[in-house]
């Protein structure tokens, strides 16, 4: 096997069955099995960032194992799977590191890790799989890993909400597999590569948007999600910023943007559809007072962003949301593991406990601050050119009232998250006796995470290069 | 009758009849004979299925039609599970200890004719056969519900049996012969089929009492609940699937349904079938007793099964066969976990137990494994027996089967996700404190079981190869 073909098996195979050697290395040690669990996250990143120079250099690696029925098992990098599998890898082990720390008094550890390793590895594996059918096999596996780590803290409030996130996506899940039957039956394959730029009937699309919908938390299934917000921040971290919700938007991506020509009725539904779920989770970000639902609810309002871009149907937006998807990944993670060591440190999610903190928190605050900057969309953060791609695109084809309904929950963005970081950071202090400032591997990965945002911004030439050259070549139906 | 495979139910048999005199000078003796039987028939078995060569062979290899060979294995997987499990579970003082294992290998000798047999009438003597060993089973608790269930076994089954055997007279009458390659060959004939198919459907009416199909399932969940806890898992686990699963699917290939001559037949069967999925799967989301919720559940699988059946196609026997397998893996790992929990807990009701993963752990994550198959959740074993039965009905154009079989997977997960969440997942209760993990005898049949599921998901394709020879060789 050639080395990017190794690099590629390596990166799906190491994580999901390395997870299970965890429990192993737990019976050694605390240490062994906290090493061996980031030393798995770091690998993984390495071998997915490791296929880059492949695939800018305009090749793809692939992997295929026979399965009866044309049901193979294929793994391809291309452009877009290597760009995503690398996002993911980098802010899951930047989370690792994080967790060694922030984990550490609590009980189920192991389990922890191990939940998480085996996340990431299903997360490769769905983002590297060029079949249809495996990309649902690794998407039931990331259900299962999040069921048990939303359930992490265990009390009958944790397993009940793990129990709806399970439900909600499976449920999706189960749709999604009507649609890929559909389509099975309609070209007899579900290689991607085989079915790259075929139409799509209405139905199969719907089914399947179904379970992007439920997977990345959008109007109507968006409630799972800020319930799910009981688990660790670490948990909520990896589902809500870095991976879970954006297999939905990968999904998406993967299927109506580079595979099928969406029909364009179809598109617009979805466009309607996020702009409703921008305003409507943004609006509730404004009134919650729980910290970490107010973030998830940002969560969702910002994914309607993505899907925004990757709806509109146009080249500049298409690769403006690929960009939201690196920025947003990196400023979210960094805002809920900031949320973890305030919450942490101050034993309460609720904002109106707080104020005040940055006397006493300043590296927190700071990395806050710089997170909350490049999720608003303020120049000179990656979160500004990803945002202003994603609008000047859909504005060239979209319609007025979608853009409207955008710009709304652009504007609601800035106001809950200067409420948020007001209400946490600033003003008198409400009954708390100045929290100290989190352990150092916590505020050194969440100020990386912020300045790593505010360096995309600076060398934005890079990343964007990358997403137009992945758009020209990939995209299927875009103007 | 297969001579081949001849052996596999002589043997226990044969241990059968020596137990209780080996056990007047040893007690113990008993357990071991009956594990050493039973262990025996699956390493033979294993040597003439898995080596090397005839994997590689693509299992053109294997004696018979592959399919008596398959379940022959299911069944002594099976049943050594349950006996090793009941060799460190039961009573050392037990009375009848010796009889017990003496009536597990009769009904696995049973069992083992009734998959092997060529004709019907050895079908339904040796169901008879397991009828009356099952009964002696369940009565082996001899409290109240033991008996109870027990009757109800008795009253609802032995009705079964004259159906069968009225439906025999019929087609002995119509056809001369019972065997069932006159069946085969008459039904792909012109001559009209009236008579035939209306032995046939007598006999699959008896047939489907004996799976506990809904609208005949009133007496699953108190026979399962009310036996003795190994006993239950080798109710639910096999016996009524080779009893009443196994015959429908061999009446479903024998009758041709994917040619269409039975019509009516096979539509009866699939849509008894999704009324069981359906039917099953909300009651088991009502139940507040561990055993109970997988009797229930059981129903909801064997409707899976009854479902493909009836529709037929290679394909759908696939999934069928497949589904069977799985069935008897993840439904005996849940009910030995329910046995366990009855064992450290005292009690199976869920609503006394919770948070017991801390202190049993081995138990739990077994559970999940089971539950999680059970569901269809991939890469496990059940996820493919389902897909294989969705495809099929899709193929043919039944969509809105396809669908609901489907999505009644959600249901499944969801009484299963309650499950664990009463039982299972949750803080560490005084329930918890007080319910230490069994000892590892207890749990390596579950283990050993897990294994099976998840190697069976991951090795899909080597399975896949070896169920399409089955079915090419029983269908066409």
């Amino acid at each position: 096997m050639d080395l990017p073909i190794q690099m590629l098996t390596t990166a799906v195979a190491v994580p999901v069955f390395g997870a299970f050697l965890i429990p192993l290395a737990g019976r050694v040690s605390t240490t062994a099995r906290n090493a061996f669990a980031v030393l798995l996250g770091l690998f993984t990143f390495v071998a997915a960032a490791s296929l880059f120079s492949t695939v800018t250099g305009g090749e793809t690696a692939d992997y295929a194992l026979s399965f009866p029925l044309g049901l193979d098992f294929i793994l391809s990098a291309d452009m877009l799977s290597v760009f995503m599998a690398s996002i993911s890898a980098f802010v899951s082990a930047i989370i690792l590191i994080y967790s060694l720390d922030y984990i550490s008094h609590y009980e189920n550890q192991t389990e922890y890790y191990t939940m998480v390793v085996l996340f990431l590895g299903s997360m490769m594996g769905l983002v590297f799989s060029a079949s249809l059918l495996w990309m649902y096999v690794f998407w039931e596996m990331t259900g299962f890993a999040s069921w048990r780590l939303v359930g992490f803290f265990r009390s009958d409030r944790d397993v009940a909400k793990a129990n709806k996130t399970i439900l909600v996506t499976v449920f999706g899940a189960l749709c999604m597999l009507i649609g890929i039957v559909m389509i099975y039956f309609d070209y007899g394959t579900l290689d991607l590569r085989a079915l790259h730029g075929q139409s799509i009937s209405y139905a199969a699309a719907a089914l399947i948007l179904t379970g992007i919908l439920a997977k990345s938390a959008t109007l109507p299934f968006s409630t799972w999600l800020p319930d799910a917000g009981v688990a660790p921040s670490t948990v909520t971290a990896l589902l809500h910023a870095a991976v879970l919700v954006k297999i939905g938007v990968y999904a998406y991506a993967r299927i109506f943007g580079v595979t099928f020509a969406a029909p364009d009725g179809f598109s617009n539904a979805v466009l309607y559809l996020a702009g409703a779920s921008a305003l409507v989770s943004a609006g509730a970000a404004l009134i919650e007072t729980d910290i970490k639902r107010i973030i998830a609810y940002s969560t969702v309002s910002q994914i309607a962003f993505i899907f925004l871009g990757l709806a509109s149907g146009n080249r500049t937006a298409f690769a403006g949301a690929l960009l939201y998807i690196l920025m947003h990944s990196v400023a979210k993670g960094g805002l809920f593991l900031c949320a973890g060591i305030i919450e942490q440190n101050t034993h309460t999610k609720d904002i109106n406990k707080m104020g005040g903190l940055f006397s006493s928190m300043p590296v927190t605050g700071t990395a806050f601050a710089l997170c909350s900057l490049s999720v608003m969309g303020i120049p000179p953060f990656g979160g500004f050119f990803s945002k202003f791609l994603v609008f000047s695109g859909a504005a060239q084809n979209g319609s007025l009232p979608v853009l409207l309904m955008f710009l709304a929950g652009a504007v609601m963005t800035l106001l809950y998250l200067v409420r948020l970081f007001y209400k946490i950071f600033l003003g008198d202090p409400a009954g708390h006796k100045s929290p100290r400032e989190g352990s150092y591997t916590m505020v050194a990965s969440v100020m990386a995470l912020a300045l790593i945002g505010l360096a995309l911004g600076a060398l934005i030439y890079y990343p964007s290069a990358y997403t137009e050259l992945l758009t020209a070549n990939l995209g299927v139906n875009l103007q | 009758m297969d001579k081949g495979l001849l052996a596999y139910l002589l043997i226990p048999l044969f241990a059968a009849v020596i137990i209780p005199f080996a056990a007047r000078c040893r007690r113990k003796l008993a357990d071991i004979i009956a594990a050493v039987t039973l262990l025996a028939g699956l390493a033979n078995l294993a040597w003439l299925v898995l080596r090397p060569s005839v994997i590689n062979g693509g299992f053109a290899d294997i004696p018979g039609d592959g399919l008596s060979l398959l379940l022959v294995a299911t069944i002594y997987l099976i049943g050594l599970c349950v006996t090793f499990f009941s060799a460190w579970f039961m009573d050392e003082e037990l009375p009848n200890r010796p009889a017990y294992y003496s009536l597990i290998l009769v009904s696995v000798a049973a069992m083992t004719g009734v998959v092997t047999t060529s004709d019907f009438f050895t079908l339904y003597v040796f169901i008879e056969v397991l009828a009356v060993t099952t009964f002696a089973l369940i009565t082996t608790d001899e409290s109240a519900g033991g008996i109870e269930g027990a009757l109800k076994y008795f009253f609802l089954t032995f009705p079964a049996s004259a159906l069968i055997i009225a439906g025999l007279a019929v087609l002995l009458l119509t056809l001369g012969s019972l065997s069932f390659e006159n069946l085969r060959i008459f039904m792909a004939s012109d001559i009209p089929s009236g008579p035939v198919t209306f032995g046939a459907a007598l006999m699959l009416l008896g047939f489907l009492i004996k799976s506990g199909v809904v609208p005949f399932h009133a007496w699953t969940p108190d026979a399962y609940q009310g036996a003795y806890a190994p006993v239950s898992a080798h109710l639910a686990g096999i016996v009524t699937k080779i009893s009443g699963v196994y015959a429908i699917v061999k009446l479903a290939t024998l009758l041709r349904f994917f040619d269409g001559r039975a019509q009516g037949l096979s539509g009866m069967l699939m849509f008894l079938g999704m009324l069981s999925i359906a039917v099953g799967a909300l009651a088991a989301l009502r139940q507040k007793d561990f055993k109970r919720m997988l009797a229930f559940s059981s129903i909801s699988q064997v409707g899976y099964i009854v479902l493909a059946a009836g529709l037929g196609t290679p394909l759908a026997i696939m999934g069928a066969v497949f589904h069977l397998v799985n069935h008897a893996t993840f439904k005996t790992v849940l009910f030995l976990n329910s046995a366990s929990l009855e064992r450290s807990a005292g009690t199976t009701d869920m609503d006394k137990l919770g948070g017991l993963e801390h202190s049993m752990p081995w138990t739990s994550w077994t559970s999940v494994v089971a539950l999680l198959s059970t569901a269809g959740v991939p890469p496990l074993s059940g996820f493919w027996s389902k897909l294989l039965i969705i495809l099929a009905l899709w193929e043919s154009g039944f969509k809105t089967y396809a669908v609901l079989a489907l999505l009644f997977s959600i249901v499944t997960l969801a009484y299963f996700m309650v499950m664990q969440r009463k039982v299972f997942f949750g803080l560490k209760t005084r329930a918890a404190e007080n319910s230490p993990e069994v000892s590892a005898p207890l749990l390596a049949p579950v283990v050993l079981l897990s294994a099976v599921i998840v190697a069976l998901g991951l090795l899909f394709p080597y399975f896949y190869t070896y169920v399409r020879v089955v079915t090419e060789r029983i269908i066409l």
